[in-house]
């Protein structure tokens, strides 16, 4: 009966797979195997972006808008001319500017997350819109849509291999580094947080750039996949990230989130929006299972949770 | 600390490099092994009972696109021997889109026909819908005209958009005066394309007319149009006319104009379902809604989905059961459904979409 809040999504995720494998015609193909392993990676990696942010006890609304600046950037050195390298750097660069933005507003100034996030999102795309005039760039190099769509090895798609890299990077600098203690620190109480001796600005200011370079990664996924970018792209992921990470185990006011608990619970979102839409079901159900299910392991959580808290204050009496 | 960083900045740099150079030397001997499965699997899939067409619309939920379902359904009970999934995302997300159509092709249809939200980003999933064997078609809007079989239009963009110029200056009664111009999104093609012949038909034959703003999107949506209406309506006093493209535009535009009492002071002629637009038709906050049958373009999306799934491809002129006479641009695979028509107060109840 010690199954961590994880272990049991994870199993859930193992169920929902089996399930979807009996009663979904073609699930098991391969083909429909690898095209939900190309499907996953943009939508993992802005999960875990904001997972991060959650930690800390903030929300990042700008998420998708910097991942649809940032995959701007990358569209117009493509189109200009310059290679594959180039256009990834700048990638990086225009989110990593957008994050610094947001991180500098929040950690120095000492907005609310939620505020500055808002604003800049608005902010962002208006800068798309400006940039974009809300066409959509495309026509890229070959050799550019390989990281969306190419296969690594043969096997696996390129994008996953990715995916699950920085799915371990963030796993490593949360867990075993001091500024991965001070995210979670920080996210449980700020106050005593900064009366240890943490530069508290310093941890938000990385957790949003953070956030930032893993939201470049998805945008260089998803436009070298859809050959394109224009102003809602990836959008309908912004809120989906959100209810993943809170799915997965976050804690929504900040202070617990676990990186397999988020990618179990992006796990879920995937083989049941692909199961039912195999099955032939109308897409708006398909938003109402995925509701339900969010409700159903939110409510469960939060009994679990309750009956941890009085299972240990009867300990507790019974001490005393 | 820093150890492990660079530990791990190496690490990522190793990996980068391997894959970049194992992906472009696997790429091509996976794409035929996947033609070759998508071979196979396509003969089987014929091998069953039907045709399985797939019509993807922009998004699920709204009106137009709830018409147009159901004229797809229909014809997939009038024709024999057609399965029809009607399915799409439920936000007007390309990238939602794309995801459908690759469900799609896992699902082994038949033919796909699309309406793209955004026609480039759908093009390497329709490419790879076609190495599968798939029939590939666009209907309502354009995709990439490389890719698809078959295109199939509702009406002709050019015509479409200076009828709608036309109405509105009928419907203000005057040839002068300053106009706005509402659009569902800034980059929907078909949307675009509408409004610069509107555009054009104003230069060339209204010079009094002034367009106040550049066109203003409304992201789709109803309550957009209504807030932007409301705010040009205060910073333009004088407006006369107001032209909404996209079918939630024309509703919010009237919303405004009515909640204003300014039913009289301003026209709005835009595109819309008549059903949604009938109490704003009743009361003149809108003056004539201009559009289609989504109900027949669903139809005829799916009647010629079966055509070019048994090899025929339609003619001009053709007459089409349950649509009526349809128009083959010289391409050969571009299919024009008709006239617009209009639904003004008096025609207006006698629609049921």
């Amino acid at each position: 009966m010690k199954l961590s809040k994880e272990s049991i999504l994870g199993l859930i995720a193992l169920g929902t797979f089996l399930l979807l494998a009996l009663i979904a015609p073609g699930f098991l193909s391969s083909n429909n195997i690898t095209s939900m392993m190309f499907q996953l990676p943009e939508f993992g990696l802005i999960a875990l972006a904001m997972m991060v942010v959650i930690v800390t006890g903030g929300i990042d609304l700008s998420i998708t808008y910097i991942a649809a600046l940032s995959g701007v950037g990358a569209a117009l050195m493509l189109t200009n001319g310059y290679g594959m390298l180039p256009a990834i750097i700048v990638a990086i660069l225009f989110a990593l500017a957008c994050g610094a933005f947001n991180g500098f507003v929040i950690s120095k100034i000492g907005v609310s997350p939620i505020l500055v996030t808002l604003g800049t999102m608005v902010l962002f795309e208006g800068i798309i819109l400006a940039i974009t005039k809300g066409n959509s760039i495309s026509g890229f190099s070959d050799g550019y849509s390989l990281i969306g769509n190419g296969y690594y090895l043969g096997l696996v798609p390129l994008s996953i291999v990715i995916f699950v890299l920085f799915a371990i990077i963030t796993a490593i600098l949360l867990s075993k580094t001091s500024w991965g203690r001070s995210v979670y620190m920080y996210g449980s109480n700020e106050t005593a947080t900064l009366f240890s001796g943490v530069k508290n600005s310093r941890v938000l200011m990385k957790v949003y750039l953070y956030a930032s370079l893993l939201a470049a990664i998805s945008a260089i996924i998803m436009t070298s996949r859809y050959n394109s970018v224009k102003v809602d792209l990836g959008s309908s992921y912004l809120l989906q990230s959100v209810a993943a990470a809170v799915l997965g185990g976050t804690n929504i006011h900040g202070g617990y989130g676990k990186v397999i608990g988020t990618v179990y619970a992006v796990m879920i979102f995937q083989f049941i929006r692909n199961g039912l839409n195999l099955l032939g079901f109308h897409s708006s159900l398909v938003d109402v299972v995925i509701g339900a299910i969010l409700i159903l392991v939110l409510a469960m959580n939060f009994f679990s949770d309750k009956f941890k808290k009085a299972a240990e204050t009867r300990k507790a009496e019974k001490a005393a | 600390m820093k150890k492990l960083y660079l530990l791990l900045i190496a690490a990522l740099l190793l990996v980068g490099i391997l894959a970049g150079c194992v992906a472009e030397n696997s790429g091509s001997s996976d794409s035929e092994g996947e033609a070759e499965a998508g071979g196979a699997e396509g003969e089987s899939a014929g091998g069953e009972e039907g045709l399985d067409i797939a019509v993807v619309p922009k998004l699920v939920g709204i009106p137009y696109f709830n018409a147009s379902e159901s004229g797809a359904n229909e014809a997939g009970e009038d024709l024999e021997g057609v399965n029809v999934n009607y399915t799409g995302p439920t936000q007007a997300d390309a990238s939602a889109q794309v995801k459908v159509i690759e469900d799609l092709i896992s699902k082994n249809v038949d033919v796909i026909a699309v309406a793209p939200n955004d026609p480039a980003s759908v093009e390497p999933v329709l490419k790879k819908a076609k190495e599968s064997g798939i029939h590939v078609m666009d209907w309502d809007t354009p995709a990439d005209k490389e890719l698809v079989d078959l295109s199939v239009k509702q009406v002709d963009d050019e015509e479409f958009g200076r009828h709608m110029a036309q109405k509105l200056v009928e419907a203000m009664g005057t040839e002068e005066g300053e106009i706005a111009i509402l659009t569902g999104g800034l980059s929907a093609a078909n949307l675009n394309l509408w409004i610069e012949a509107a555009q054009k038909e104003f230069d060339e034959n209204y010079p009094g007319i002034e367009i106040v703003s550049e066109k203003i999107p409304t992201d789709e949506k109803q309550q957009v149009a209504y807030q932007k209406t409301l705010d040009l309506l205060k910073s333009y006093p004088d407006l006369k006319g107001v032209l909404a493209v996209s079918t939630p535009a024309p509703l919010g535009a009237a919303q405004a104009v009515q909640e204003e009492g300014l039913q009289d002071e301003v026209s709005v002629v835009g595109s819309a379902l008549p059903t949604d637009s009938a109490p704003f038709l009743e009361d003149g906050s809108l003056d004539t809604a201009v559009l289609w049958d989504p109900g027949k373009l669903g139809y005829l999306t799916v009647a010629l989905g079966q055509m070019l799934a048994e090899g025929e491809m339609p003619e001009d002129g053709q007459e089409i059961e349950g649509v009526g006479e349809i128009t083959v641009k010289e391409d050969g695979k571009t299919v024009i459904m008709g006239p617009p028509a209009d639904f003004t107060k008096e025609n207006a109840a006698d629609f049921d979409f």
